[in-house]
C-alpha cells in the first residue's frame, strides 16, 4: 500500500449519497473477455464501479477525463483524495488502492518521467525545486513543487481544465502574492496549457515503450547500502520474496558503521513495474520506502522515511548480491594521516589482503555478508590524496581519502526550513551535516577539490541578521543536537516574544571542527517557520 | 436564531424606547463580525456589547460587512463568500437574503460586496464556477445589483461583466456609480453597468515606482467618506540599484472621486489596513503596530506596539478615538494623540473575527 499521508476526515452523508446517486447510472458492465492480467481487470472492474459515475466510460476501458492523464502513483492518491473529500466520492480503502494500482500501471510515469522529480517522491528535505524557466516558479511553484507538475503527463486541453479546477476551488488564488502583480489568470489559460502540453504532453515514446516492455521483478538476493544524514552510513542485506503479484516481502539486516545491528521486514508493492513502495517498522518507527528499481533490475535505490516525520529518513543503494567480485563502498572514506581507524569495505566476493596503498597498513577484523571491517593505519607522512582500496584481487579507484587536515566545511543542507510543531502537528526538523574537503596543494598530488565525507564537528546557532538579534530569535527559534538535528519551538504564539510572535527564526547553523587549536568552521542558512496544515504526499 | 442582548442604550437609540422625552444624542457603535455566525453591536463609548445577533446559515464564516451611514442593515458576506445576510441592527432578524450559487452555479464574492448610500442596492461582485460532472469551468467574473428590498430570496435586478480580481467596491456618494478596486480602480455606471473610467493602479503613472501592491479588502470610509488602503511599491530601482520599498496612502474620496497617493515611509513595517480621521492631517493603519500617518506632511507621525495583530482599523465620528478590531477576540480603543490604548473589550466568549469588517455607525 502506498502512503497517502493526509489526515482522513468522515465525509458528509450528503456527498455520499450524492455518490450513490451517481453511480445508480453507471453502467456496471460485464468484463470484456480478453485475455488481461486478472489484476488490471479487476482495476478496471473498479474504476468503472467507482469512477464512471461522474466519468462517464465513452468507449470501453475510456473514461473521460481520467484517461488522458499519466500520473506517479501519489500523484493518483492525491487526486482521489480530491474526489472523496471534495467530490464526495465513498471509496473504500481496498477499492482506492486496486484503483491506485490500475491507474498507476496503466497510466504511469515512464522511469526516464519520473527522474526528475524523484526527490518530491522521495520526499527529500530541503532540495532545491526543478528549474523550469521564469514564469511557472512564480506562476505555479510559489503554492508547491515544480515536481508536483512535472511528475504529470496530459495534453494541452487538460492542462487548461486543471487551471480551471485551480481557480474553480481555490478562489483566492488570483488574489494571494505573486498572483495580484500579474494576469494570472489570463497566463493560465492562455500560454500555459500549450507549454506545459508540449513539456509534458500525454503521449510519449518513453511511456509507449516502457508500457510495451516486461519489467524485471526484485526477488532475489541483495546488498544494500546506504547513509542517514546525522547517523552515518549502514550495510547490510535485503532478501525480496514473491507474495503475489507485484506484492513482495523484503527482509532487511543492516548494521551502522558505529556497529549497530537492526533488521526488519517490509511489505511491498511494485506499481509502474518498477516504483517499490514498502512499508516496515525499524526500531518501532514506522518507515515508508520510496525507491526504483532500475530497468535491468540490478538497482535499486531512492529513499526511507519515518512515515510521520518524512524529513527523517535515509538514502539507499542496493545491488544484486550475485555478480562479479567488486567493492561497492568504503567507509568513512576519509583516513587521517598518523591515526588508526576501523573501516567498512562493502561489496561482493571480497576475499585476500585488504590495501589502501603506500603508508598505510590494513587488517582485516571481522567478516559478514557483504562487508569486511578493517583496522587502517596511516602513517604520519603517507601522502595525501585518493587511494585506490584493493581487496585480494579486486580493487576499486577512489574509494578511500587520506588527508593531513580538513582545509574546508561545507554545510549541508546550505538552505534548510524548519516548521514549529504543536498539536496534532509535529514539529518538522532539519538535520544538517558538514562535509569536509581537501584543496588543491602544490606540494601534493592533490588537483582538485577532494570530497572527504560527513566529518565530527560542534554545532552552533547564531541570528541571521539584525532582526534575529532583537528578537532573540536563538533563544526562541529552537536547539540543535550533537548530530546536526534542529529541533524547532513549539508552535502557536508565545507571551514572551514581542507581539506575542510565533517562534520564527532566522538562523545561521555553524559547524565548526578544532583541528589542533585552529577552528575550522563552515554555516548555512536556516529559517524556522509557521505549520503547515496538510501534507500532501507530493509537495 | 437571533438572541439579541438588548441594553437600553441601544434600545433607547435605535427604538427611540417610546417615553423618551428628548432625542437622546447620537452615539458611536462598532459593527464587527466574529465565527461562527456572530455579528456584534457595541456600544462604543460605554466599551460594552449592545447586541450579539447571530447570522442564520453563516455557515462558520462571516466576511466583510456593509453598511449605510444610519446603520438601519448591514449587509454581511457569509457561507464562505457565497451569502448575503441582511441584518436588521434594530431587531437582529435577517430582512434580506441573497443566496448567489445557484444550481450547479457556485458563485463566490470575495469580499467584493457594498451597499448604496440610499440603502437601496447592494452591489455584488460574483466569481462564478460551473460545476460539472467532471470538471470545473470558471465563468468570467461580474457584477450583480439586488434590490435590498427584495426579502429574504433575492435575486439580481441585473447583472453585468466584471473585470478579474477585484477585491473591493464602493459606491460614490452620488448613488450613481460604483468604483471597484483590483488591477486598477474601476469606475462603473450603476444603472447601465458601462465602464466609466480606469484609473491607475496597474498604470498609476508614477515613474520611477514599480507597480503597488494593493490588497486590504476592508471596505472602511466613514467617518470622512474618503476610503483609504495602503499600497507597497519599489522606488528608484533599475540599472543595478534595487531601489527601496515604499510605502503609502491611497485615498479615494467618493464625494469627489479624487485618487491621491501620498509616500510617507520606507516599509519597515506591514499594515494590513488604514483609516481617515476626521481631524485634519491623520490617518491610522495596523497590523501587529499601530501607525499614525500626517498626511499634511506627508510622514510617518508615530507608532506603537500592538499587543498582538489587528487587521482593521476605524475611529469614532469625532476622530478622538481610534478603534482596533478583527483577528481575534477583541476590541482595542486607542488614544489618537498618544496612541496610548483607553481600553481593551473582549467580546463574549472570544470568538475570533478574523477578516471581517470593523465598521461605525451612528444612531
Ligand atoms: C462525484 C463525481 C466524481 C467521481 C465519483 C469521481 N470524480 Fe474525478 N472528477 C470529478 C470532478 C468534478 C472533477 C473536476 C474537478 C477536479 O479536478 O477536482 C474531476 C476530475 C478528475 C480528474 C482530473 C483531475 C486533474 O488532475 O486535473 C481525474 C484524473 C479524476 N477526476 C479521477 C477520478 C477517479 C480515478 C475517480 C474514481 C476513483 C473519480 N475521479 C471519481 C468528479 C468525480
Ligand atoms: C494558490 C496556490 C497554487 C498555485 C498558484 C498553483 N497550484 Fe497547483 N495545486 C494547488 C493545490 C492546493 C493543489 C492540490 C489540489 C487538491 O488535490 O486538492 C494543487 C495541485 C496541483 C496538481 C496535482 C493535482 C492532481 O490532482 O494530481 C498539479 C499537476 C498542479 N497543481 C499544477 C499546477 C500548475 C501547472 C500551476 C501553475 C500554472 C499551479 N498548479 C499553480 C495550489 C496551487
Amino acid at each position: 500500500m502506498i502512503q497517502s499521508g493526509i489526515e482522513r476526515k468522515p465525509r458528509s452523508r450528503a456527498a455520499a449519497a450524492l455518490v450513490a446517486a451517481a453511480f445508480l447510472y453507471a453502467p456496471l458492465q460485464a468484463l470484456a473477455a480478453e485475455p488481461a492480467l486478472a489484476d488490471a481487470s479487476a482495476g478496471l472492474a473498479t474504476t468503472r464501479t467507482y469512477c464512471a459515475g461522474c466519468h462517464t466510460e465513452s468507449s470501453p476501458a475510456h473514461f473521460q477525463r481520467l484517461s488522458v492523464i499519466r500520473k506517479s502513483p501519489e500523484g493518483w492518491v492525491m487526486t482521489i483524495f480530491r474526489m472523496e473529500h471534495v467530490h464526495g466520492l465513498a471509496l473504500p480503502e481496498e477499492a482506492r488502492d486496486t484503483i491506485v494500482k490500475y491507474l498507476a500501471d496503466t497510466q504511469g510515469l515512464a522511469p526516464s518521467e519520473s527522474a526528475a522529480g524523484r526527490f518530491a517522491l522521495e520526499r527529500r528535505p530541503n532540495v532545491p525545486d526543478l528549474q523550469m524557466g521564469d514564469d511557472l516558479p512564480v506562476m505555479c511553484g510559489r503554492c508547491h513543487s515544480l515536481a508536483r507538475v512535472a511528475l504529470q503527463r496530459r495534453d494541452a486541453d487538460e492542462w487548461l481544465k486543471h487551471m480551471h479546477m485551480h481557480v474553480g476551488q481555490f478562489p483566492s488564488l488570483e488574489y494571494q502574492a505573486s498572483s495580484r502583480d500579474r494576469y494570472w489568470w489570463q497566463t493560465a489559460t492562455t500560454v500555459l496549457p500549450g507549454k506545459l502540453g508540449g513539456l509534458f504532453p500525454f503521449d510519449t515514446p518513453e511511456w509507449r515503450d516502457w508500457k510495451a516492455g516486461t519489467h524485471a521483478q526484485p526477488t532475489g538476493e541483495w546488498l544494500v547500502r546506504g547513509r542517514t544524514p546525522g547517523r552515518g552510513d549502514y550495510f547490510g542485506t535485503l532478501r525480496v520474496a514473491s507474495q503475489g503479484p507485484d506484492a513482495y516481502s523484503a527482509q532487511w539486516s543492516v548494521q551502522y558503521a558505529d556497529g549497530k545491528a537492526s533488521r526488519a521486514t517490509s511489505k511491498v508493492r511494485l506499481y509502474t513495474g518498477y516504483e517499490w513502495r514498502g512499508t516496515s517498522e525499524w526500531e518501532s518507527t514506522e518507515v515508508r520506502e520510496v525507491f526504483a528499481l532500475s530497468a535491468d533490475g540490478q538497482r535499486l535505490s531512492g529513499r526511507w522515511f519515518d512515515a510521520q516525520r518524512a524529513e527523517i529518513g535515509g538514502d539507499l543503494t542496493a545491488e544484486r548480491a550475485d555478480g562479479p567480485a567488486a567493492i561497492l563502498a568504503v567507509s568513512p572514506r576519509a583516513l587521517k594521516a598518523g591515526t588508526t581507524q576501523e573501516v567498512v569495505i562493502a561489496g561482493r566476493g571480497l576475499k585476500g589482503a585488504v590495501s589502501f596503498g603506500p603508508g598505510t597498513k590494513a587488517t582485516t577484523l571481522a567478516t559478514a555478508p557483504g562487508m569486511l571491517r578493517v583496522s587502517v593505519s596511516v602513517d604520519a607522512k603517507a601522502a595525501i590524496g585518493e587511494r585506490s582500496v584493493s581487496v585480494g584481487k579486486t580493487a576499486a579507484a577512489q574509494m578511500a581519502v587520506v588527508y593531513d587536515q580538513v582545509d574546508r566545511l561545507q554545510v549541508l543542507p546550505g538552505n534548510a526550513i524548519a516548521r514549529v510543531g504543536g498539536g496534532k502537528i509535529a514539529p518538522v526538523t532539519a538535520q544538517f551535516e558538514a562535509f569536509g574537503f581537501l584543496e588543491p596543494r602544490p606540494d601534493s598530488a592533490v588537483r582538485t577539490p577532494i570530497a572527504l565525507g560527513p566529518m565530527n564537528v560542534r554545532w552552533k546557532l547564531a541570528p541571521r541578521n539584525e532582526e534575529a538579534v532583537k528578537a532573540d530569535d536563538v533563544k526562541f527559534a529552537g536547539s540543535i543536537d550533537a548530530s546536526g538535528q534542529f529541533m524547532p519551538g513549539a508552535a502557536g504564539p508565545n507571551p514572551e516574544r514581542k507581539y506575542a510572535s510565533n517562534n520564527a527564526g532566522d538562523l545561521s547553523v555553524i559547524a565548526s571542527l578544532d583541528q589542533g587549536g585552529k577552528e575550522l568552521k563552515g554555516d548555512s542558512h536556516l529559517i524556522v517557520t509557521v505549520q503547515r496544515w496538510n501534507t500532501p504526499p507530493i509537495y | 436564531m437571533n438572541r439579541p442582548l438588548i441594553l437600553c442604550g441601544l434600545a433607547l437609540a435605535l427604538l427611540g424606547c417610546g417615553s423618551a422625552p428628548t432625542r437622546a444624542p447620537l452615539r458611536d457603535y462598532i459593527l464587527t463580525g466574529a465565527k461562527p455566525d456572530h455579528l456584534f453591536v457595541i456600544d462604543a463609548a460605554s466599551r460594552s456589547v449592545a447586541s450579539d445577533f447571530r447570522i442564520p446559515e453563516a455557515n462558520g464564516w462571516v466576511g466583510s460587512i456593509a453598511t449605510t451611514a444610519d446603520g438601519k442593515v448591514a449587509y454581511v458576506l457569509v457561507n464562505r463568500m457565497e451569502s448575503i445576510a441582511g441584518i436588521d441592527l434594530t431587531t437582529g432578524k435577517q430582512v434580506f437574503r441573497a443566496d448567489l450559487s445557484q444550481g450547479n452555479e457556485r458563485v463566490k464574492s470575495f469580499f467584493g460586496i457594498n451597499v448604496t448610500p440610499d440603502g437601496k442596492q447592494l452591489i455584488v461582485y460574483e466569481l462564478p464556477t460551473l460545476l460539472e460532472l467532471n470538471e470545473y469551468k470558471v465563468q468570467e467574473p461580474r457584477f450583480a445589483i439586488f434590490d435590498t428590498s427584495a426579502g429574504l430570496a433575492a435575486k439580481p435586478v441585473r447583472q453585468f461583466p466584471a473585470p478579474r480580481r477585484v477585491h473591493m467596491i464602493l459606491p460614490k456618494k452620488d448613488g450613481l456609480s460604483f468604483f471597484a478596486l483590483g488591477f486598477q480602480l474601476y469606475e462603473f455606471d450603476l444603472a447601465s453597468g458601462k465602464l466609466l473610467q480606469e484609473r491607475g493602479v496597474r498604470d498609476w503613472n508614477r515613474p520611477d515606482y514599480s507597480l503597488p501592491d494593493v490588497l486590504a479588502f476592508w471596505p472602511v470610509s466613514e467617518p470622512t467618506g474618503v476610503f483609504s488602503t495602503p499600497t507597497y511599491s519599489m522606488h528608484g530601482a533599475g540599472e543595478g540599484k534595487p531601489g527601496v520599498q515604499r510605502t503609502s496612502l491611497m485615498t479615494l474620496d467618493l464625494g469627489s472621486g479624487a485618487l491621491s497617493y501620498q509616500d510617507f515611509e520606507d516599509t519597515v513595517a506591514l499594515i494590513f489596513s488604514t483609516a481617515i480621521s476626521p481631524v485634519k492631517g491623520q490617518a491610522f493603519g495596523v497590523y501587529t503596530q499601530l501607525t499614525k500617518i500626517d498626511t499634511v506632511k506627508g510622514v510617518l507621525a508615530d507608532r506603537v506596539d500592538l499587543a498582538h495583530t489587528f487587521y482593521t482599523v476605524n475611529l469614532s465620528s469625532d476622530g478622538k478615538e481610534v478603534f482596533l478590531g478583527g483577528t481575534t477576540c477583541d476590541i482595542a480603543f486607542y488614544d489618537p494623540d498618544t496612541l496610548k490604548q483607553r481600553a481593551n473589550m473582549k467580546l463574549p466568549g472570544c470568538p475570533d473575527q478574523s477578516i471581517s469588517t470593523m465598521r461605525v455607525i451612528r444612531r
